[in-house]
């Protein structure tokens, strides 16, 4: 089946490649450009710049940046962007020029009522980029979210080809990749571990991001050192005009920010943070109980994360940012009798970036970063201690450059350099009196490296080409990786409301996650391609088509993929991962391949908004016999745990009132692959007693669990303002509205005779992880 | 402000509060139905020997996982254990070890409880063992059904435990515990791998402790395995210190990964690493050093 879906892939990539070129008449032009602002001075990323006249625009990049190459003399141009007032103005063009425009918000309630997205659908079916999603936080702040946390991972989940890893789980697997083949990048600046608890939350604070952009396939130059996806996470700038407190309290945990000008208009900063209270209720519970004779107390656990950005004019053409993360989860216990054992894990990174503008046609990019996450576990008794832990340190620049040498041509090209220390593996216990003292510490360094450049050709009003290459390589000790990666997007226009569409991507990943879990844990290590471990290698075509439909209010898109990795990674059985230092000695090597198609109907406009998405979609891998091992599943092709054949999502976002906006949002995919055991036996061991059932799991991910389905309510109640002039609301959620038991996982047990104890027999249990869960949360700015 | 916002709205929160809490009380693990694909038994051998002892093993067969006894083959029958739980047993099958010197000895089919330990046994021996460090051993099991048990065991070496102490906490009453210090060194020009037991009273399978360690990280040097705050006054606690080789501990880890994976959805299920061909189980030859303390 997947060669005819190769072929009818890569026959629609060559026709959209070889389609002739119309030539663009010859005629005078000059560059517009300048910046898109809100009327509280952050950059608006996404907006639309046009002259509808001329069929031309663009949109803003991240920064709020835009630069559009139009004919000389005057030209009406329009400036839009959901949740503020469309701006026209007459540009009289007669070279280069500069000018900015700030848009007037068409609301002014906490942002949260705005459901639409930022892109228009039109920009969206004549973009050459496919494969992306992009989503503004205004819609994750609406829609439904467990235990009212807004997560905007979780909400990625609901998009096509994206599943999660379980119940209640922030990870990310896209179009059959691992979760730790995502870049996920915070202001450019990878993040290791997204996740809080065990993946339960996402890292990413609500109140301080802009935006994510989550690329699938067609993946920019710009971009590498991930094999299946790049989450692009901004932060937003603070209010340019006045101080400004935001915040939240939940069930859960409680937000705060404060942000304003700095030097009135030349620059901003935004601090941002949050706590949760789980061990503020377990203390109180704990010493409540505290006189009972059997009862156990429960660990402390909160986790908090700050964020932290400021940007500052330095001149007409320098701008410097800045970035900072803190995060941390932490475990604690001390029990009674003098056990004391703490676990900790977080993540930590910085940047600053220094734009120049050398014109309108060139912008430079400078940045430095560093980003590191760490976990540590320890315990003591008396005088002995142990200690486990490991950490990854990452220091790294990036040269980025945007050239626009004419209206046919938008070239980007740069260079990036990290410096990656692995700290693998640290063991340590000891005791006071020297009686015990075992050390162990397996660092590594590594560096990766990578220059791109690209280049969007607008060969005629029907053909966009987009082209790249990267080439990059990675040094750890004295084995040395390299290749060259290239990246092609096009899109074709059928009709003004039809495009056709096509990408190659080739991706490398130095990097990699180990872990013998089927779930990522914080315990997880990163470690390098080195000695026996090569790095990971994937490469993806994708074809579809994009219709705008109802007068521009619907875009239907439906894509077609198909992805084959080499180099993946898995563990033999039994894997000892901590603190060794012969860890290559404990991988399997394999292939995997997925290929799928993805059904997208989107509204963004009018009071009902939101999306269907369907997915179709198969993932496979295959470890064949190798190091003295039967290999994974005896070498039979294997479907690893977030295959899921069927995955159906709705999304509707409705504004009932000015005041009141409902959300809803159902899940259905296919029942996740589990392994089960098919038999078992019995062991006695070496002493008489209690005999034990063994299971015996003869092959991996065999057996499928039932299938998930699940409806998620919520609202958004504005409160009237207070009488310092804030902005209030409450947001209501319902999590899993008609409270379906969703399996979890499954596991075997023995039936027992109430009255004698005695075995009868074994049945299976299917345990499920939330029931229905109602929420509210209480947002203010002032 | 929050307080008054709280204060204000305090009867609609209590409201989502309580609705939180029904909905969390309801059951949230439920029978399955799960219809398990065809499995084959298999044999399984349990065989340990020890110097100075009669030897003895159990032949079984593994069954399919929710198997409550019906399907059974011609050729076995079911044992009905005191608690319930039952066990299939072929009754074709013979059994013979191969001595050291490479001299056949025959263990007769005699179902039966051992006893001296109150271990299970089908297949036992005439004559004790004489089992010196680096012999090796073997074993032959097969049923008239074309299923053929083959295993080589060789004897370990004796690790002599060091020392063994506890120390008590400053608490007093239910709190006062201690832990418990056992300590052996490593011989150096080997890979080596233990298993350390600590019991209460007699050992037996209700183990305090029970760890399966390698040298990796202490080669050649004094180790010392400390416990918790686990142990009353009065306690009589009884270590026992195996040394054992690297097939032994490897099954051992992948019987615990296969048990832990059932009911732990974070952890990938392990197959099972058996000491022997042919089938599933372990062969191996037990060496162990023991101390018994009684905690004043």
């Amino acid at each position: 089946m997947f060669r005819v879906l190769r072929f009818y892939i890569v026959s629609s990539l060559c026709s959209l490649f070889f389609s002739l070129p119309q030539h663009v008449a010859a005629q005078t032009r000059h560059i517009l450009s300048g910046v898109v602002r809100g009327d509280d001075g952050t950059a608006l990323p996404g907006a639309s710049v046009a002259v509808p006249a001329l069929g031309l625009g663009t949109t803003t990049e991240t920064d709020g940046k835009f630069s559009l190459p139009l004919p000389e003399g005057p030209q009406q141009v329009t400036v839009s962007f959901v949740g503020y007032a469309t701006q026209s103005l007459t540009v009289a063009l007669h070279r280069n020029q500069q000018h900015s425009f700030t848009l007037v918000a068409s609301t002014n309630e906490l942002g949260e009522v705005v459901v639409q997205g930022q892109q228009t659908l039109r920009e969206k079916l004549q973009s050459t980029q496919m494969g992306v999603e992009h989503l503004s936080i205004r819609e994750a702040k609406l829609l439904p979210a467990l235990f009212g946390e807004v997560d905007i991972l979780k909400t990625l989940q609901l998009k096509p080809g994206v599943q999660s890893g379980g119940e209640g789980s922030s990870g990310l697997f896209v179009r059959g990749g691992g979760s730790d083949q995502n870049l996920v990048l915070l202001d450019n600046v990878l993040v290791y571990n997204p996740n809080h608890l065990f993946g339960l939350f996402s890292v990413f604070n609500p109140d301080a991001v802009q935006s994510v952009d989550l690329y699938k396939s067609g993946f920019p130059a710009q971009f590498g050192g991930r094999l299946s996806s790049v989450v692009d996470v901004k932060l937003r700038e603070g209010d340019r005009q006045k101080f400004v407190t935001t915040g939240g309290i939940g069930l859960i945990s409680s937000r705060l920010s404060f942000e304003g000008p700095i030097q009135q208009g030349k620059g901003s900063f935004i601090v941002s943070g949050r706590r949760t209270y789980f061990d503020i209720f377990t203390r109180a519970l704990n010493r409540a109980n505290a006189h009972k004779e059997d009862y156990s107390p429960i660990p402390d656990y909160y986790f908090y994360d700050f964020n932290a950005k400021g940007n500052y004019k330095l001149g007409e053409k320098d701008e410097v940012f800045f970035t900072g993360y803190l995060g941390r989860d932490v475990f604690g216990f001390t029990s009674p009798n003098g056990f004391t054992a703490a676990f900790t894990w977080g993540n930590t990174l910085g940047a600053l970036r220094w734009q120049h503008v050398f014109s309108p046609r060139l912008t430079m990019n400078n940045s430095v970063g560093v980003t590191s996450y760490k976990y540590n576990l320890g315990n003591s008794v008396d005088q002995f201690s142990f200690n486990l832990g490991s950490t990854i340190l990452d220091y790294s620049g990036h040269s980025d450059f945007d050239y626009v040498p004419n209206d046919r041509h938008t070239i980007k090209f740069g260079a990036v350099l990290t410096h990656h220390d692995f700290g693998v593996g640290r063991l340590q216990r000891s005791s006071q009196d020297n009686s015990v003292n075992i050390n162990a510490d397996v660092n590594y360094t590594g560096a990766e490296g990578g220059i791109y450049v690209s280049d969007n050709i607008k060969a005629s009003d029907k053909l966009q080409l987009e082209g790249g290459l990267r080439l990059t390589g990675f040094q750890s000790g004295t084995d040395h990786y390299g290749g060259l990666e290239p990246r092609a997007s096009a899109r074709y226009s059928l009709s003004d409301k039809i495009s056709l569409k096509g990408s190659y991507a080739l991706m490398y990943q130095y990097v990699h996650l180990v872990s013998n879990s089927g779930a990522s844990l914080p315990t997880d290590i990163w470690y390098p391609s080195r000695l026996s471990v090569k790095p990971e290698r994937s490469q993806q075509v994708s074809t579809g088509l994009s219709f705008l439909l109802g007068g521009g209010q619907f875009l239907l898109t439906d894509e077609i993929y198909y992805k084959w990795s080499q180099n993946q990674i898995d563990f033999k059985d039994g894997a000892q991962i901590f603190a060794n230092n012969d860890l290559n000695s404990q991988f399997l090597f394999g292939h995997g391949w997925a290929y799928g198609n993805e059904l997208y109907l989107e509204k963004k406009t009018g009071k009902t908004t939101g999306w269907v998405g369907y997915t179709l979609a198969w993932t496979k891998r295959n470890f064949p016999p190798q190091l003295g091992t039967t290999g994974i599943n005896n070498g039979q092709d294997f479907y690893p745990n977030y295959d899921r054949r069927h995955n159906l999502t709705v999304v509707v976002m409705h504004e009932l009132s000015t005041r009141i906006s409902l959300t809803a949002s159902f899940v259905y995919t296919s029942g996740a692959p589990t392994t089960l055991p098919l038999g078992r036996f019995a062991l006695q061991d070496i002493y008489q007693g209690g005999i034990q059932a063994v299971p015996v799991y003869p092959d991996r991910n065999s057996y499928r669990m039932i299938p998930y389905h699940r409806l998620d309510l919520g609202m958004v109640y504005k409160l009237a303002p207070s009488r310092m002039g804030g902005e209030r609301d409450l947001t209501f959620s319902i999590y899993n509205a008609y409270n379906r038991r969703n399996a979890y996982f499954i596991y075997f047990e023995q039936i027992r005779d109430k009255t004698t104890d005695m075995v009868t027999g074994y049945k299976a249990q299917q345990v499920s992880l939330f029931p229905l869960i109602p929420s509210v949360t209480y947002n203010f700015k002032f | 402000m929050f307080s008054r916002i709280i204060k204000k709205h305090a009867g609609f929160l209590g409201l989502v509060g309580g609705i939180t809490l029904l909905a969390g009380c309801g059951k949230l693990q439920n029978d399955a139905n799960v219809p398990l694909p065809y499995y084959a038994n298999q044999l399984v051998a349990e065989c340990y020997l020890e110097n100075g002892k009669v030897p003895a093993l159990t032949v079984t067969e593994s069954v399919p996982y929710l198997d409550d006894g019906q399907a059974i083959a011609a050729g076995s029958q079911v044992l009905a254990l005191p608690n319930g739980q039952t066990v299939q047993l072929p009754t074709d099958v013979t059994v013979t070890l191969t001595l050291p010197g490479g001299q056949p000895m025959p263990l007769r089919f005699s179902p039966g409880v051992d006893a001296a330990t109150g271990k299970y046994h089908t297949h036992i021996g005439s004559t004790p063992l004489v089992a010196q460090a680096g012999q090796q051993f073997g074993l032959d099991v097969q049923d008239k059904r074309g299923r053929h048990i083959t295993g080589t065991a060789i004897v370990p070496t004796f690790i002599p435990i060091d020392s063994v102490k506890y120390k008590f906490n400053d608490l007093t009453g239910d709190n006062k515990k201690a832990y418990f210090v056992t300590k052996w060194t490593d011989p150096g020009a080997t890979t080596d791998f233990y298993r350390l037991q600590l019991h209460k009273g007699k050992p037996a399978n209700n183990t305090e402790t029970d760890n399966d360690i390698s040298d990796k990280l202490f080669n050649g040097q004094s180790y010392a395995q400390v416990t918790t705050y686990r142990f009353k006054p009065n306690d009589t606690v009884t270590a026992t210190l195996y040394h054992v080789d690297s097939l032994y501990y490897d099954f051992r880890q992948s019987t615990r990964n296969a048990r832990n994976a059932n009911g732990n959805p974070f952890a990938q299920p392990s197959a099972i690493h058996s000491t022997v061909q042919g089938g599933l189980g372990v062969f191996s030859v037990l060496v162990s050093d023991t101390r018994t303390v009684y905690l004043k």
